[in-house]
């Protein structure tokens, strides 16, 4: 699919996404994790991306590192970045300068992805000297105040091992590492899974004041709708490796477009509202051997099926800076 | 009908051998779980609620109050004799993959205790195969599709069906989900609490349900009941909407402030509070247990340990009408009651948009 | 999630039926690879000689005075040793003790090691104690030396007595390591179900705790044989046991003390013979040994 042509925001978008398709080799030939996708990250903005297991929202946020673990692997598109370029180009050296220094990417915290060996502070030291910052005082100065504005204790924490500390602190220190090297870019996988509701909302605190300090373009990728309807100003909701709906947050909530949204935000259960009005998704998420090969990959689960929708991908229909891709529903007046 | 009365745990603390300190768990818990009831357990991580659900199946001990099984004192019995009381109590496990040992088929997994039972109880043979094929159907799962295959080939949602339908196998009373549906897609989580709902009726089971996500415990059933835990006490009861309209205990309060409000579609609460500090299990507070962290301490906070009391002079909106005796229930639904010395029903939770 | 997850509906149910036959699916795995095929194929032949190779050649070898530690050739592919007879005669009729006092052993400690890790672990406060005082008292017995003292008053002359010796002194690591496996299964969350459900401890530790410590004790059995094979050949080799029989450690000891093969080339194909046979075998058996994960544990399959 060619890049629809999009009425703004062309140059507002700190990072770019154009048709960006990654396949994974399997026995049955390559499949494509994510397909096409095309995705605006809007400077000083925070972005959403929702999806559920099997999405392909995980791998599109690797990609936008050019760090797909095979079998995976880009088979098409490009990742612009201002100041660095197409990500997807960059050989092995500028690759690993920019993951860092341009792109911060903190993981969830439940995914132990601190060395259980050093103690943080050691860690922090190793990523500093890593991309050639020597100066060991000063990046340690740098990192307690990033602690201290996360409200933990600096000195404590930075001679802790990562199993010392809570699932919420481990995760600030994940935030911690991602800005040391002032990158502009950040990346959020699952910020909150496997925190509770009150560590959660501390951890979307820290986010939010720390992207409009810094003036970050954030990414936040979350299965859970309520974090990104929460935080985030655009979002993106994603379906077997496409973007069905994007949009102002609380344009897509207000009033979505696509079936899957919808279905969605009907199955969700929620602190507001009836009940009795909750609707339970039929199937179950696809992954990527029982995506449909053709047609609308919503199809199999949808309420508004039509056999049109079999046969052919829905293509973007925009109602001004909200697009959404169904057949059924773009006819719908408002 | 379970009934708990003062239920305490202490565990011996970690740390090193000169500073272990005890960790009390569980500082007297009082509650009644109703037939074909459901009551629902907040709190952070840590409070001891997944504790909570771990003693009632017999899982832990619990060394102070008593536990009442269908009229009987498991207290009272010598700990191979609660065998067959626990056994009334069925636990849903947060994790439906280690729930089931990977190395055998569904049909396996659900085969055994239904064999068992066969033996115990004469039964003709093909009822297991019965049996499992209604269980299954209870559940929602298709038994051709599911029987053959290993849990790795199953979703998330299917496995903990599989694990609810094994529950059902021995005909329990109460089914514990201990963060039930934490670990399933958003998609899939109402199919589950739906499920759990309908078997209220269909296998006369009361639900224990566990959880950080106040919102699921919404969808259990209209009459649901809610118990706040923090630090291992009970610091507000009553019914699940109650307390989700009109919450008292500024903890209460601080779990509703912390829920994501969806732009667009819901307004925040005007009136939300954020604890003051995070939880720190060492301190010991010498009046109210959550005085450090409260938003609303004041200065008498730190002098008394507030009990669990109802009480006629809360503020206008709270969910007891008027009465001034602890106990007394509103029509219809349990009694509202919550521990502080100075309860305010505060508007925390969000509002749909107009 | 495996790749018969989600196939389309057709191909599912075939590849269900496919995976019903259990030694379907074994076999499937087993040969999935080109090296483990060669694998099969070396023990295999080595279990057809240590079967068949008494039969094949008369008990007592010819000797030929005439033609001792004779290079390989069409009559002898392998040489001769000290005393004229096929290096090649040996190396088939050798193979029958070595692998027959391995395997009795890896048998001994499996069945041994792996009862006693699997009720001390699944009763740690009651049964375990005095189970793990025992194995303690196994695991500190020192095996080689036991082994040389009682040489001195036993000559080993069957495979099967070395064979329940080394098993019997042997199974203290397996049970250890099968105790803190049970530990830790005993804490997950179909265990605890099942405790619930009220399945007896046997059927526990029969039905959930075995399978899942299984693929753990073959490739421990099977690294176990090749550590017996080396005790016993080392044995041999030493001199340590008076030899009432031909075998691969007897061969060597010739070899090296007899023929002073290491300081010349004289009898080298002697010497070889054995190593490389040793060698083959125990390479066959640690690639072979990765099998039993597999076939086990469902999760890893790739088919």
């Amino acid at each position: 699919m060619a890049a629809p042509v999009k009425p703004e925001t062309a140059t507002g978008a700190a990072v770019r996404v154009r048709d960006l398709t990654v396949a994974f080799r399997t026995q049955e030939g390559p499949l494509p994790a994510v397909s096409h996708v095309n995705l605006d990250l809007v400077r000083g903005q925070i972005t959403g991306l929702v999806g559920e297991s099997g999405s392909g929202k995980s791998t599109l946020a690797l990609a936008l590192l050019n760090a797909v673990p095979a079998p995976g692997q880009v088979v098409e598109g490009a990742v612009e970045i201002d100041g660095v370029g197409d990500v997807l180009a960059l050989r092995r050296g500028a690759l690993r300068k920019m993951r860092g220094a341009d792109i911060g990417y903190v993981f969830q915290a439940s995914q132990n992805s601190l060395n259980p060996l050093k103690r943080v502070g050691k860690l922090l030291l190793d990523l500093g000297r890593s991309h050639g910052l020597r100066d060991g005082r000063a990046l340690i100065q740098q990192s307690k105040a990033l602690l201290a504005d996360m409200g933990l204790d600096a000195t404590r924490v930075l001679s802790s091992y990562q199993h010392e500390l809570s699932g919420g602190m481990r995760q600030r220190v994940g935030i911690v590492f991602a800005l040391l090297l002032n990158a502009h870019v950040l990346i959020l996988d699952e910020p909150t899974t496997a925190l509770d509701m009150l560590s959660q909302a501390q951890v979307l605190e820290i986010i939010r004041r720390i992207h409009a300090e810094r003036h970050l373009t954030t990414l936040i990728i979350s299965h859970d709708m309520s974090v990104i309807g929460d935080l985030a100003d655009r979002m993106a909701v994603m379906y077997a490796g496409r973007v069905v709906e994007e949009g102002p947050t609380a344009s897509v909530l207000a009033c979505p477009r696509h079936p899957y949204t919808r279905a969605l935000l009907a199955a969700m259960p929620r602190i507001t509202g009836d009940t009795a009005g909750a609707r339970a998704l039929p199937g179950r998420p696809p992954d990527l051997m029982s995506i449909p090969r053709r047609g609308c990959v919503f199809e199999p689960r949808c309420p508004l099926a039509t056999p049109a929708c079999l046969d052919d991908e829905p293509p973007d229909t925009y109602t001004g800076d909200h697009r959404f891709a169904c057949f059924v529903t773009a006819g719908e007046t408002q | 009908m379970i009934t708990a009365q003062g239920i305490a745990r202490t565990f011996p603390g970690r740390g090193s051998m000169l500073r272990r300190e005890p960790v009390r768990a569980l500082r007297g818990i009082d509650f009644t779980i109703p037939d074909h009831g459901a009551v629902s357990f907040i709190g952070e991580s840590g409070c001891g609620k997944t504790t909570l659900g771990r003693i009632l199946c017999g899982f832990e001990e619990f060394d102070g109050g008593d536990l009442i099984i269908d009229g009987q004192s498991m207290k009272a019995l010598r700990s191979r004799d609660r065998a067959q009381y626990f056994r009334r109590i069925q636990m849903i496990h947060q994790d439906p993959y280690s729930a089931l040992n990977p190395t055998r088929t569904i049909g396996q997994i659900l085969g055994d205790p239904l064999h068992l039972r066969a033996r115990q109880t004469g039964a003709a043979a093909g009822w297991v195969r019965d049996r499992r094929a209604e269980l299954l159907g209870l559940v929602g799962l298709d038994p051709d599709y599911v029987l053959p295959r290993y849990p790795h080939m199953l979703s998330g949602g299917m496995r903990q069906r599989v694990v609810i339908a094994r529950a059902l196998t021995v005909d329990p009373e109460v089914l514990v989900a201990d963060e039930a549906v934490s670990m399933i897609d958003v998609s899939l989580r109402l199919g589950i609490l739906q499920l759990l709902q309908g078997l209220r009726a269909k296998a006369g089971v009361s639900l224990l349900f566990i959880t950080h996500d106040v919102a699921t415990a919404r969808y259990l059933g209209p009459d649901g009941e809610l118990y706040v835990i923090y630090r291992g006490m009970v610091v507000e009861h009553g019914g699940t909407d109650a307390i989700i309209r009109h919450p008292t205990h500024p903890y209460t309060q601080c779990l509703l402030s912390a829920i994501p409000v969806l732009r667009g579609i819901e307004e925040p609460g005007p009136d939300r509070l954020i604890p003051l500090a995070p939880l720190d299990e060492r301190t010991q507070p010498p009046g109210c247990l959550f005085e450090p962290r409260c938003p609303q301490a004041a200065a008498d906070c730190r002098a008394a340990v507030p009990e669990l009391t109802q009480r006629a002079d809360a503020s206008p909106g709270s969910a007891s009408p008027g009465s001034a005796s602890p106990g007394s229930a509103s029509p219809g639904s349990a009694s509202h009651e919550w521990a502080c010395l100075h309860p305010e029903t505060r508007s925390v939770v969000a509002t749909v948009a107009s | 999630m495996s790749v018969t997850a989600s196939l389309p509906p057709e191909q599912l149910q075939k590849a269900v039926t496919r995976s019903r036959t259990v030694s379907a699916t074994r076999w499937r795995i087993l040969v999935r690879t080109p090296g483990r095929v060669i694998s099969l194929v070396i023990v295999t032949g080595f279990v057809l000689m240590a079967i068949t190779g008494p039969y094949l050649y008369p008990k007592n070898l010819p000797i030929n005075a005439n033609d001792i530690y004779a290079p390989p050739s069409w009559a002898h592919p392998l040489g001769t040793d000290f005393e004229g007879t096929d290096v090649l005669a040996l190396i088939v009729t050798g193979a029958r003790y070595v692998l027959l006092a391995a395997f009795i052993a890896a048998i001994v400690t499996l069945v041994i090691g792996t009862a006693a890790g699997l009720i001390a672990g699944y009763y740690p406060r009651s049964t375990g104690r005095p189970i793990m005082r025992v194995t303690d008292f196994i695991l500190a017995i020192p095996g080689l030396p036991l082994l040389m003292v009682l040489a001195t008053i036993w000559s080993f002359g069957s495979p099967q007595q070395m064979g329940l010796v080394l098993g019997i002194t042997g199974w203290g690591g397996i049970a250890r390591a099968v105790r803190a496996q049970t530990l830790s299964l005993r804490e997950r969350g179909f265990v605890e179900a099942a405790r619930g459900l009220g399945l007896p401890g046997r059927r526990i530790i029969g039905t959930e705790i075995l399978p899942n410590v299984a693929p753990y004790v073959s490739m421990n059995l099977i690294m176990q044989v090749t550590g017996f094979i080396y005790i016993e050949v080392g044995l041999f080799f030493l001199g340590v046991v008076k030899y009432s029989s031909s075998n691969w450690g007897v061969m060597l000891n010739n070899a090296v003390f007899q023929a002073d093969a290491l300081t010349n080339t004289r009898a080298l194909s002697y010497l070889l013979s054995p190593l490389i046979c040793i060698l083959l075998l125990t390479i066959a058996l640690v690639t072979l040994a990765n099998v039993g994960d597999e076939i086990f544990n469902p999760r890893l399959r790739k088919i």
